[in-house]
């Protein structure tokens, strides 16, 4: 292989838009430019529920790096959720299945010549998140090549018989952690297929001032720290009954909830004065919210990589998950930097300790730090996959 | 019956289909269920091209096998010529070659949906020829389990978009022959997927009267055989002008050319080239048994069945250079020649010359590569490196 692969991304969408793994697209192709030549190959879309044709047709340069977009020809349907419920019946056809995957869209079909065409010019073909339309369509046309970040969960479209072909065909994977790679294991019996357990990097400001995010928003004593979006699919719903329940509850530390996160409540969040939601946040006083906090609170129980929980740890702070969540609990159990909680009662229990025990906290956070050194950096990133481009370099040549 | 459950997916099935993969397909399930449960979904087809519907659907029985028909929804597309002439030789789009199996036949969505809803109850599923749609669309579902017979030479719907994933996805994949492998494995680079070189397998030769044949046809002193479908696809006509080339050079002057098989193209009309048309099964043997050598000039056969059938009657064989596979079988049993254009003559003379020797050897190739018992050694690997650990 040349010394500088030659890679090809694939993402639903790509630029200033909001969303997990398309960040997570657009972080690595920028740590990754300095070792390979890179080319992007995305969706005219912005959002990722109506696929509405946002940017135009074309060739587009994101951050110095050439991005090919295609027009989405139809966006989600209206019918989706009827779609979504037929395929995730228990019993459904096989025609309910590839009824969901375009109903869910973006249909890109110009994408899918673009491979069709050029994708073997590229020594590889970085492919972001197994669930939507140009993954579906388009790894199984450069399958030789494909290297695949699934970005998956234990959801009902996992096990649907139309998945399975994307993770069988890949030369290699990219998983998110150890856990996602159990599941996908687990689920498809692919362990023939090379991956490695690659995420991504995390970045913190050495200089990170709690009391000046206390200042800034008027905070005293001790709070917990909740960050993103707030709605009912995170857990926020069970964080505010948990955490009410535990400050109404006799001899309890009196505590506040911050809450942060671009965007409107996408559900009503209780008026209670220990309840405070701050709004967005810029890096610096994100990190400085952290510095500050007893903890970080993460309710969600679908995750595949949580990027505030790695956060949280790099900047030398504990977590609190749902015990249910089978990423985040098993994750925060091997970092030893964070505490699960089954039912309010265990939440209120473990609210108190930290509230309470700040060495406790110092002292999770700190393997939390060694936890994210190890595997969550940019260079040990970048390193991952320049082997694993090696790797796919080395078997079809 | 104890052993794997298995199911045998391929496009057509029944004592009234005739095709080698088809052939290949058979002789599998008859080995497979000496020690496994096995079971067929296939359509209602019996013809490759139009797939029309010929036996009933629902459940059928054929050597003791449960077969599933499943309805074809719709043949071959009337139109499928000039769409093949569009999507191999035109500038086309992918959305073309995505509908090509569907166009192509036979479309079967209830194969599909059983494949779905009732895969996961089989131990492996093996799944015959890569390019009809059952196969391009049903492993798909179904990898996790799949193995893959491919049948595969190398021709041009190989690169289209259906089978670009298909060779990655099986759990293993069962080539009929070494050429078959590499070519594969230079085209997709799929040499990550575990594979077993099946071959074929015969039984006894069945007995062989030459006399009687040579009686009943009016065939004396020796002769050159071709067993199969007499046209031009198969190289037949390459064929008779090689053999009237030498000829008039001055050569083989004692010997016949004799053409078994359904003529399918225009034939000259000299006493030294005699067409039967398609023979009885002793015809067959006979004519195998008693002919000096067996020519097989088609360039794209996949196995060649044939071959091995003549060297049971330690008959050798003289093969086109062109085909690797028939090529390369004939080199491995040492038990012929192969001949590039306008060497035929040479190539001839000398199989003949040495006939005893490369027979024994075609005899000595087939009773120990074409065994049951070496070829269910072969199917047992592959269904070992097929079901799940």
């Amino acid at each position: 292989m040349r010394d500088r692969p030659s890679v090809l991304v694939v993402v639903q969408r790509y630029g200033d838009v909001s969303g997990g793994a398309e960040a997570h697209a657009r972080e690595l192709v920028t740590h990754l430019r300095p070792y390979a030549d890179l080319a992007v190959a995305t969706t005219t879309a912005a959002d990722y529920w109506t696929w509405e044709n946002v940017y135009t047709a074309g060739i587009d340069a994101v951050d110095g790096v050439p991005v090919h977009r295609f027009p989405v020809e139809s966006g989600r349907a209206r019918d989706f959720r009827l779609r979504e419920h037929r395929a995730f019946a228990k019993v459904h056809p096989l025609a309910a299945e590839d009824a969901f995957v375009r109903a869910q869209g973006p249909v890109a079909p110009e994408l899918l010549e673009h491979l069709r065409r050029f994708g073997r010019d590229f020594d590889a073909v970085l492919f972001f998140t197994y669930i939507y339309y140009p993954t579906v369509n388009g790894l199984p046309l450069v399958p030789e090549r494909a290297v695949l970040v699934p970005t998956a969960h234990d959801e009902p479209a996992l096990r649907l018989s139309v998945y399975r072909r994307l993770f069988h065909a890949p030369r290699a994977f990219a998983f998110n952690s150890v856990e996602e790679r159990q599941l996908i294991h687990r689920t498809f019996a692919n362990e023939r297929i090379p991956g490695d357990v690659v995420g991504v990097g995390v970045d913190v400001p050495a200089d990170r001032d709690g009391a000046r995010f206390r200042a800034r928003f008027g905070i005293d004593g001790p709070y917990l720290l909740y960050l993103g979006r707030i709605v009912e699919s995170k857990g926020c719903g069970t964080l505010f009954d948990h955490f009410l329940r535990w400050q109404r509850s006799g001899g309890s530390t009196a505590a506040t909830l911050v809450l942060a996160g671009r965007g409107e409540p996408e559900m009503p969040v209780p008026p209670d004065p220990r309840i405070r939601h701050v709004g967005a946040l810029s890096g610096q006083q994100k990190f400085d919210a952290l510095a500050g906090a007893s903890a970080l609170v993460m309710p969600s129980l679908l995750e595949s990589l949580s990027m505030v929980t790695l956060e949280a740890w790099a900047a030398e702070r504990p977590v609190v998950v749902d015990a249910r969540s089978p990423v985040l609990s098993s994750m925060a159990a091997r970092a030893g930097a964070g505490l699960a909680y089954r039912s309010w009662m265990e939440f209120a229990e473990i609210a108190e300790l930290l509230v309470t025990d700040a060495a406790l906290g110092d002292r999770l956070g700190r393997s939390g730090a060694r936890f994210v050194e190890a595997t969550y950096t940019w260079p040990v990133v970048v390193e991952k996959y320049r082997d694993l481009f090696a790797e796919v370099a080395a078997r079809n040549s | 019956m104890t052993g794997r459950r298995i199911l045998l997916v391929v496009q057509r099935y029944g004592a009234d289909v005739v095709g080698g993969s088809e052939q290949h397909a058979r002789l599998v399930a008859q080995r497979l269920a000496q020690r496994h449960t096995v079971e067929i979904a296939t359509t209602t087809a019996a013809d490759y091209w139009t797939w029309a519907p010929y036996y009933p659907a629902g459940d059928d029985f054929l050597d003791s096998i449960l077969i599933r028909r499943f309805p074809i929804a719709a043949g071959r597309d009337p139109e499928f010529k000039a769409f093949e002439h569009h999507v191999l030789e035109e500038e086309h789009h992918v959305a073309d070659e995505l509908a090509w199996t569907t166009r192509q036949g036979p479309d079967c969505p209830e194969l599909l949906e059983f494949l779905h809803a009732h895969g996961q109850e089989y131990d492996a599923i093996v799944f015959y020829t890569y390019i009809y749609a059952p196969t391009a669309l049903g492993l798909p579902i179904v990898p996790e389990r799949a193995a893959l017979i491919s049948t595969a030479h190398d021709e041009y719907p190989l690169r289209l978009a259906p089978y670009r994933a298909l060779f990655h996805l099986p759990r293993a994949i069962g080539y009929l022959t070494p050429e078959e492998r590499a070519m594969v494995h230079a085209r997709f680079h799929n040499e990550q997927v575990p594979d077993e070189v099946l071959g074929y397998a015969l039984g006894d030769a069945p007995p062989a009267d030459v006399e009687a044949f040579r009686a009943r046809h009016g065939i004396a002193g020796p002769f050159v055989l071709y067993l199969g479908q007499v046209s031009e696809g198969k190289g037949c006509d390459e064929l008779i002008n090689e053999w009237i080339a030498h000829r008039e050079a001055g050569g083989a002057a004692d010997l016949t050319l004799v053409l078994a098989g359904t003529v399918r193209m225009a034939l000259p009309d000299r006493p030294d080239v005699r067409a039967l048309g398609r023979v009885s099964e002793e015809d067959k043997a006979a004519a195998l048994a008693g002919a000096q050598v067996l020519v097989q000039p088609s360039r794209l056969e996949s196995l060649g069945i044939v071959l091995f059938e003549a060297w049971q009657y330690g008959t050798p064989a003289l093969v086109h250079a062109a085909n690797p596979v028939t090529a390369g079988q004939t080199a491995r049993a040492g038990a012929g020649r192969s001949y590039a254009d306008t060497m035929f003559g040479a190539a001839l003379d000398a199989v003949r010359a040495e006939r005893e020797r490369y027979g024994r050897s075609g005899r000595a190739y087939v009773e120990r590569e074409c065994s049951y018992a070496a070829f269910d050694e072969r199917l047992e690997r592959l269904v070992e490196a097929t079901v799940r650990a």
